[in-house]
C-alpha cells in the first residue's frame, strides 16, 4: 500500500484508467445496445452513484467538522510552546548539546572497528542531527513569531544534507499547529514511545542509546585504564538534555497533544487523497449521467451510448478507489 | 505496586541501566580482555538495583522470599517473562524464555555466548544474593538452555546451608 501513496503512481493509475475507459467505450460504439437497456443502465448507475455520493458527502461533512475542531484546539495550544515552554536560551542550549553529541559520536563511529558498536554510535549521531534540525526549525518559528531577526545561528552549523532536511521540515509547516508534530517527534526520539517499562517501538530512543553508549565507554575506560572523562561528560550531557526535555515532555502529555495529533492523523486520512479520488471519480460521471438522462431518447441513444459506457467505466474506477480508501482507513 | 512505587522503580532502572550485552560482547571479544571489568560493572548495577528495589518496596527480610520478590520486580521492570518453579525457605527456582544473551549476534559462537552468560549470571546473581541474603549465603545455578536453543532456561537460587 505504501507505494500507492506516491503521487506519480496515482497519476499513472488515473491516466491508465481514463485511457482504458475511452478505448473500451470507443470499441463499443460499433455494438448496438437497445434503448430500454441503455435507459435502465443509466438510471440504475445514476441512482447507485447518487446514493454513494450522498453517503460520502455526509462523511466528509462529519470529518471536516472533527478536523476543524481538532485544528482549532491544537492551534490554541501551539503558541504556548513557543512563548512559554521553549525559551530562546533553552532552544540554543539544547541545540548546542545535540551538536556536541553529534560531533563526538560521529568521531567515535569513524574510529571503531566493531560493527555493533559502530552502528550504535552512528545511530546516536544521526538522531542527534535529526533533533538538532528540529530545534533549528523551532528556533526559526520562534524568532518569526516574536518578530525578531533571523540569526541563522544553528543553520550555519549544518552541512548540505542537514540543511536540505531543515528546509524541507520548515517548508512542511503550513499551519501553526504543525509545530506540535515536530515537538512530538522530538519527545518520541528522545524518550521513545514507552508503556510502563517496555519500549513499544522497535526503534530505540536516543536516551536509551546514550545510556548504552555510556555503559560501553565506562567499560572501555576501565579496560584501557584511560580517563573517565568521555563517559562522564556524555552522562552529564545526557542528564542536562533530559532535564530540559522533562518539562517539555510533561507539559506535552498534560496537554494531551499526542492523543490530539493521533486523532488529527485519523481525520487527515479520512479526507485524504483516496477520498478525493473516490469523490471525483464518482461525482464527475454522475454529473454527466444527470445531464444525459433528460435528453436520452430512441433517437439520441446511439449518440450517447459511448459516453454512457465511458461514465460507467469511470464510476467503476471510483468504486475501486472507494475500496482502497476503506482499506486505508482499516489499516491505519 | 502503587503508582508512586512504579515511578520510583522506573527511575531506578533508568539510573542503573543494564549494559547492552549484544554490543559489549563483540567489543570484548575483539579486545580479548575486559571480562573482569564487565563482571564488576554488572555486579555494581545489580547491587544498586537490588538495594533500590528493597527500599522502594519496603522489603526488610534477608531470606529467599525477599530475593524472589526482588527478582520478580527486576524481571518485570526489564520486560522479561519469568515462570516461578519453586519457592521455599531455602530454594527459589524459575524459568525464563528470554534473556539479553539470546539477542547477541549470530556471528558470536555458542561457546563465547556461554562464557559471557556465566560472567553475567555470576555477577548478577552474586549481587542479588549479597544484597538480599548476605555475602556467601547462597549459590545460583543456570542451565544455559536458551543459548543452546533447546528450551527455557532454568535458574535456581539455593541457600548454602541447605546443601
Amino acid at each position: 500500500m505504501s507505494s500507492l501513496n506516491k503521487p506519480l503512481i496515482i497519476i499513472s493509475i488515473l491516466l491508465v484508467a481514463v485511457a482504458v475507459a475511452f478505448v473500451l467505450s470507443w470499441q463499443t460504439v460499433a455494438q448496438s445496445v437497445g434503448y430500454t437497456d441503455l435507459t435502465r443502465a443509466l438510471t440504475t448507475t445514476t441512482a447507485t452513484f447518487g446514493t454513494l455520493i450522498g453517503v460520502i458527502t455526509a462523511g466528509l461533512m462529519f470529518t471536516q467538522g472533527a478536523f476543524s475542531r481538532l485544528a482549532s484546539e491544537l492551534n490554541e495550544k501551539s503558541p504556548t510552546y513557543l512563548t512559554e515552554v521553549l525559551s530562546l536560551e533553552k532552544i540554543q542550549s539544547i541545540a548546542a548539546r545535540l551538536a556536541a553529541l553529534r560531533k563526538t559520536f560521529t568521531q567515535f563511529a569513524s574510529t571503531t572497528t566493531v560493527k555493533e558498536e559502530r552502528d550504535l554510535y552512528t545511530r546516536i549521531a544521526i538522531k542527534a542531527s535529526d533533533l538538532f534540525v528540529d530545534f533549528a526549525v523551532i528556533l526559526k518559528l520562534k524568532l518569526r513569531q516574536q518578530g525578531l531577526p533571523d540569526t541563522d545561528l544553528l543553520v550555519s552549523e549544518m552541512d548540505s544534507t542537514l540543511y536540505d532536511v531543515y528546509e524541507k521540515t520548515r517548508r512542511d509547516i503550513k499551519k501553526e499547529w504543525q509545530l506540535l508534530n515536530i515537538i512530538k517527534r522530538i519527545v518520541d526520539a528522545w524518550e521513545g514511545q514507552t508503556a510502563f517499562f517496555l519500549e513499544t517501538t522497535s526503534k530505540p530512543a536516543l536516551k536509551a542509546d546514550l545510556k548504552n553508549s555510556i555503559a560501553i565507554l565506562k567499560l572501555k575506560e576501565k579496560v584501557d585504564q584511560g580517563s573517565a572523562d568521555i563517559a562522564k561528560n556524555t552522562a552529564k550531557t545526557l542528564n542536562e538534555i533530559d532535564d530540559e526535555f522533562s518539562e517539555l515532555s510533561k507539559r506535552f502529555h498534560e496537554d494531551r497533544i499526542p492523543q490530539l495529533l493521533s486523532q488529527m492523523v485519523q481525520a487527515s486520512i479520512l479526507r485524504g487523497r483516496y477520498f478525493y479520488l473516490t469523490l471525483s471519480f464518482i461525482a464527475i460521471p454522475l454529473l454527466v449521467n444527470l445531464i444525459i438522462l433528460p435528453q436520452l431518447s430512441q433517437a439520441t441513444a446511439t449518440f450517447f451510448q459511448p459516453i454512457i459506457w465511458a461514465t460507467s467505466l469511470l464510476s467503476i474506477i471510483g468504486v475501486v478507489f472507494l475500496f482502497l480508501y476503506i482499506y486505508k482507513i482499516l489499516n491505519t | 505496586m502503587k503508582k508512586s512505587a512504579e515511578e520510583r522503580i522506573k527511575r531506578l532502572f533508568a539510573e542503573y541501566p543494564y549494559p547492552p550485552i549484544d554490543v559489549i560482547i563483540p567489543i570484548l571479544e575483539r579486545a580479548g580482555r575486559g571480562e573482569k571489568e564487565l563482571e564488576s560493572q554488572i555486579y555494581e548495577i545489580y547491587c544498586n538495583l537490588a538495594k533500590g528495589i528493597k527500599e522502594i518496596m519496603s522489603l526488610k527480610g534477608n531470606n529467599m522470599k525477599t530475593l524472589a520478590r526482588v527478582w520478580e520486580v527486576a524481571t518485570s521492570a526489564e520486560g522479561m517473562k519469568m515462570q516461578p518453579l519453586e519457592l521455599s525457605e531455602s530454594k527459589f527456582s524459575f524459568s525464563i524464555t528470554d534473556c539479553p544473551m539470546i539477542h547477541v549476534g549470530k556471528n558470536v559462537s555458542t561457546n563465547v555466548k556461554g562464557k559471557f552468560c556465566d560472567i553475567v549470571c555470576t555477577a548478577g546473581s552474586r549481587a542479588l544474593m549479597d544484597t538480599v541474603l548476605a555475602p556467601h549465603k547462597g549459590i545460583c545455578a543456570w542451565s544455559k538452555t536458551l543459548i543452546k536453543g533447546t528450551g527455557k532456561c532454568a535458574v535456581t537460587f539455593e541457600l548454602v546451608k541447605a546443601k
